[in-house]
């Protein structure tokens, strides 16, 4: 990568600017963390704990805060008797099958992008991206009409279908940045070595393995957040995370300890997975995948 | 092992020719250099050997088989590609193992193969490397390794060395001409540097813009060039062109010139009455073929002025500047002493100089 030490003098203005930085980067930590933070804590408290505030302007009484009895009543409530054990299943069907789907679909067309010419090869690559500049909501619903014919509202390979519409594009315009830049000649030497195009291109995967590690993150990042499609396209028979919280909210009241509990059970899976996979993100996401 | 052929060979891009009529034939187990410089089709005929490339019009044959439909896996050739194309994921061994992999070959017999291939090349000790862990020489070892698994059709190289070090070069040269003769293998070896071609193959096929200009020997090429191309091209430092004039004398045909005036053999004179209605020719001298002195010799020799000497070590270059505007090289030995701005003057091997016709450039002589 190319980044180097700068040699930098001090001026007062640099000093100055540091310090600024520094300010900055706290507030910002602050402004990230904290709600993480304090939805964290709420989803183990009692509701009547979670409402106990100190007096204005009483700084000590913050503690007050961390005073609490531990419960896990709402975890309970939610897996025992809410059906989360369902949504979560269906969370992670939809977003993995759409990344699996859409990763193969897209780099098989990526691939053929970057290596084939054809007639109105950029005219056609530019329209795969355009699909991805209109809302999502502009095209709700006719989408939900045609789900509907097809008898795929509420179901599971629906959900995944409506994913894979959206990141099918993200894949193709991520991928064909990546084969790109795997030089044509390793092919090639495959091919004389005795491969077939499919053996050489399946051999040239590795070489685009961070690119679709990346893209997997993001693909699942993508479907495992949404709420819209869930709620309209996935309503009822394949209710996901986002959809189902949403449901804690009632007319009559709101189930504020459960709905930091299903925070916290939709939060975690993928911080994890960033923590896991955050290497391959950077690198993937900067470095475009291979030097000769 | 196979004899290859290649009869009438077109290669157009669009409507662009970048290989035009191509006729060769590159008989079992020899070494064929095709030279030429860079946009002269020669690529574009190795790619279509290997199947890289489809073949416009005309037939490739492998042992009087044509082989232009078939896939690249199904010619049984193995190339060495200019950037060496190693595959970054894996190491040594598994590159060089891939080709007998892809083959379905046994786990013991492609560790056999690859280690004799490793120890002909001297790289037994790198085989659990990364291509990126490897230096340029010790990369292109690897690329060679992996042609030489196993027993194909032909070897095809394309600019193995080119991006090597001078010193590395003049080295893997003698290697991979010595391993062409112990594997008995037909190669075809393609390359820009003329020194290359020279040293290492038993045919050469010089190519310009497309066509083939000269297939021969390399003391063929080098001493009987076919036209002023193949002459300027083949040689270094390069063959001297100078202009001049013919004119009979007394019974003799002189090559006349602002600076000299000296007559041809009696055989090249056959020839020139041969070539109806020539009265002017370019003068073709090799910086070896002359002489160079200080003192004017009592025979016919060329004047000029020297215009820069240049020492390489162990012979010199000299500069020599013509009354009409041309300029001249002469190689000699380290003794000479004339410095810039003197007189000099050449005494040219008849038998070694050469004359082409103004208006196509073919050769007369």
């Amino acid at each position: 990568m190319a980044s180097r030490d700068v040699v930098r003098y001090e001026t007062p203005l640099s000093t100055a600017f540091k310090w600024l930085s520094a300010i900055f980067i706290a507030i910002y930590v602050v402004w990230t963390v904290l709600p993480i933070f304090i939805m964290f804590m709420s989803s183990f408290k009692d509701l009547l704990e979670a409402f106990k505030l100190p007096a204005v302007g009483d700084w000590g009484g913050i503690m007050v805060f961390f005073d609490f009895t531990p419960t896990t009543k709402h975890y309970y409530e939610l897996f025992a008797n809410l059906g989360f054990t369902t949504y979560l299943f269906n969370s992670l069907v939809a977003a993995g099958g759409s990344a699996v789907v859409s990763v193969v679909l897209g780099s098989l067309c990526a691939y053929s992008l970057s290596r084939i010419d054809f007639r109105g090869k950029s005219d056609l690559f530019f329209w795969i991206i355009s699909t991805r500049m209109a809302p999502v909501v502009a095209v709700m619903v006719p989408l939900y009409w045609i789900f509907r014919e097809l008898d795929l509202v509420g179901t599971l390979p629906g959900l995944i279908l409506a994913y894979t519409t959206f990141n099918l594009p993200f894949a193709i315009w991520i991928l064909k940045g990546f084969f790109d830049n795997v030089p044509y000649a390793i092919e090639e030497a495959q091919m004389v070595d005795g491969a077939t195009r499919f053996q050489a291109f399946r051999a040239i995967l590795p070489l685009v393995a961070p690119g679709i590690g990346a893209f997997i993150v993001l693909c699942i990042l993508f479907a495992w957040n949404d709420y819209l499609f869930a709620a309209i396209i996935g309503s009822g028979g394949a209710k996901t995370l986002p959809a189902a919280t949403r449901e804690l909210v009632q007319p009559q009241n709101i189930q504020w300890g459960q709905i930091m509990a299903a925070g916290v059970v939709t939060t975690l899976p993928m911080m994890f997975l960033g923590l896991v996979i955050r290497k391959y993100l950077v690198t993937g996401l900067t470095m475009g995948a291979v030097k000769e | 092992m196979a004899k290859v052929s290649f009869r009438n060979v077109w290669k157009k891009y669009g409507t662009t020719p970048a290989v035009k009529d191509l006729n060769i034939e590159c008989p079992d187990g020899s070494f064929l250099s095709i030279l030429g410089p860079s946009g002269c089709g020669k690529s574009s005929t190795m790619r279509m050997v290997a199947g890289l490339e489809h073949i416009t019009a005309g037939q490739i044959l492998f042992d009087e088989k044509p082989i232009n439909t078939l896939a690249p896996k199904d010619r049984d050739v193995a190339m060495v590609f200019e950037n060496y194309a190693l595959y970054p994921h894996k190491s040594v061994f598994e590159n060089m193992a891939n080709p007998l992999k892809l083959r379905g070959q046994d786990a013991t017999v492609i560790k056999d193969r690859v280690m004799a291939a490793a120890k002909l090349l001297e790289i037994s000790q790198l085989l659990e490397r990364r291509p990126q862990e490897l230096s340029g020489g010790q990369k292109q070892r690897v690329a060679i390794g992996r042609a030489i698994v196993r027993e194909p059709n032909l070897f095809l190289f394309d600019e193995p060395i080119a991006h090597l070090d001078a010193k590395l070069r003049a080295h893997m040269r003698g290697e991979i001409k010595h391993l062409q003769r112990t594997l008995g293998t037909t190669m075809i070896y393609v390359t820009h540097d003329q020194l290359e071609a020279m040293s290492m193959a038993d045919t050469i096929a010089v190519m310009h813009e497309g066509e083939l200009q000269q297939l021969g020997t390399p003391r063929e090429v080098y001493n009987k060039p076919v036209n002023a191309w193949v002459a300027g091209f083949v040689g270094e430092p390069a063959m001297n062109f100078v202009d001049v004039g013919l004119q009979d004398k007394d019974g003799k045909t002189y090559f006349i010139h602002p600076n000299f005036s000296i007559a041809v053999t009696d055989q090249q004179q056959h020839i020139i009455a041969a070539a109806a209605r020539v009265n002017a020719l370019r003068m073709g001298v090799r910086p070896d073929a002359m002489s160079i002195s200080l003192v004017k010799p009592k025979h016919e020799c060329i004047t000029g002025k020297i215009f820069v000497t240049e020492l390489l070590g162990g012979d010199m270059i000299i500069d020599v500047d013509l009354d009409d505007g041309s300029r001249i090289r002469v190689k000699t030995s380290t003794d000479f002493d004339g410095v810039e701005g003197q007189t000099c003057y050449m005494t040219v091997n008849r038998d070694k100089w050469h004359a082409f016709s103004k208006e196509n450039g073919k050769a007369l002589f």
